[in-house]
């Protein structure tokens, strides 16, 4: 498949994603830009027949983490960033059965970058562990522990 | 009871795992479907759109990458070289707004679909008509549901039937069976055609729908499309 076949049908969602990473339209744009250019430039070292969804995400998440405002999110987290939790125990119901849209929204973009990235990556992406891991470059053993952090805090949030 | 942890919980509402745990305990189940309804109120927020179109292919296949696609802000040109690709774009824009609904509301049928396959596989008592007898299912439906259930002599194939039951997806009544194969259990939706949604596909779980005699089936199952190729070989479609 061509770059053009695999690369523009992920445009919107790769848009929204930089959207809920930067915070910001003229900046999410601008990131979504300079992913294409890198990714085009770069498609040579894409194998094929491999995850191209996360190979793109991961150019985009590194072209973020490397911008002003990406160093600016992960300095702010260093000391939250326990990555070893243990699951002790069944969460109490949450009695979400009704869910504010908009307290969601503000939950999730309160959140540390490192679980507000793979919040977005598994329910709005709707990325399986492997592919966050592919795509974050970390172990599935964190996926699924910032996961369960990321949903812990929202869960905070919304009470 | 050891309940399951949180990180299991988790990992089962992202249909990375299953644990039959959670279709004997009533408080495990709860804490799946509460992660599952937050998936799915995360999933509903509107997506945020870019101000402009999509990435222009023109430009990409040039690969003169001093053009600032797809947002060219400081672009105040319009000769016909621009004006071109912005009508293909404006072009693709309407064929993506009149597909992407239908898209979208293909795969969220079948999101729903899979949802209720997971919520009826945790019940205690996920079907109610047990019974591995076609002949004691198919005539429990009469009156149920507004058109008459096929069911199909399964004996020979490697499926069996385990019960059914009646369930309402968007306002429409279906017939559910409950069908193994080995410790697999495939969830098969049975629509009368002329009201049956549209299903799409969705990740992590196999959807696989057909159309016989006036019906819509669909399956859902962690099982692969061979397997449930068969299945539908064994509807006699």
């Amino acid at each position: 498949m061509s770059f053009d076949e695999l690369a523009t049908p992920l445009f919107p969602a790769l848009y929204n994603y930089a959207r809920w990473l930067t915070r910001d339209p003229a900046e999410a744009e601008d990131l979504v830009q300079e992913t294409y250019v890198k990714a085009l430039r770069g498609f040579g070292s894409f194998t094929a027949g491999t995850n191209f969804r996360a190979w793109i995400y991961r150019i985009l998440r590194n072209t973020f983490l490397t911008s002003k405002s990406g160093l600016t999110a992960t300095a702010s987290i260093d000391d939250d960033v326990v990555e070893t939790v243990a699951a002790e125990g069944t969460p109490e119901s949450l009695l979400m059965s009704r869910i504010d849209a908009e307290a969601l929204r503000r939950a999730i973009e309160s959140l540390p970058l490192i679980f507000r990235e793979v919040l977005l990556l598994s329910d709005m992406e709707e990325m399986s562990y492997r592919e966050i891991a592919e795509t974050l470059g970390i172990p599935i053993g964190t996926v699924t522990s910032r996961l369960m952090r990321a949903r812990r805090k929202v869960r905070e949030a919304l009470r | 009871m050891n309940h399951l942890d949180e990180l299991t919980i988790n990992a089962i509402a992202d249909g990375e795992q299953t644990d039959d745990h959670v279709r004997e305990c009533a408080q495990c189940a709860a804490a799946v479907v509460d992660v599952m309804r937050m998936k799915r109120a995360v999933r509903a927020l509107p997506r945020l759109g870019a101000r402009t179109s999509g990435p222009q292919s023109t430009a990409l296949r040039s690969g003169d990458h001093s053009r600032r696609w797809p947002f060219d802000r400081r672009s105040t040109g319009s000769g016909p070289e621009v004006r071109a690709p912005r009508m293909a774009i404006a072009a693709l824009i309407v064929l993506a707004l009149l597909l992407v609904p239908y898209y979208l509301a293909g795969r969220a049928t079948a999101r729903d679909l899979v949802d209720l396959h997971t919520t009826i596989l945790a019940s205690a008592a996920p079907v109610d008509v047990i019974s591995t007898d076609r002949h004691t299912v198919k005539p429990w439906f009469e009156g149920k549901v507004p058109f008459a259930v096929d069911v199909p002599e399964l004996a020979g194939t490697p499926f069996r039937l385990a019960g059914g039951r009646v369930v309402f997806l968007h306002g429409q009544p279906c017939a559910y069976l409950l069908i193994e194969k080995g410790a697999h259990r495939v969830s098969l939706f049975v629509f009368d055609a002329t009201v049956a949604p549209r299903v799409g596909g969705i990740e992590r779980m196999t959807v696989q729908s057909w159309r016989a005699r006036g019906l819509v089936y669909v399956a859902v199952a962690d099982l692969s499309r061979a397997d449930l190729e068969a299945l539908r070989h064994a509807f006699g479609a």
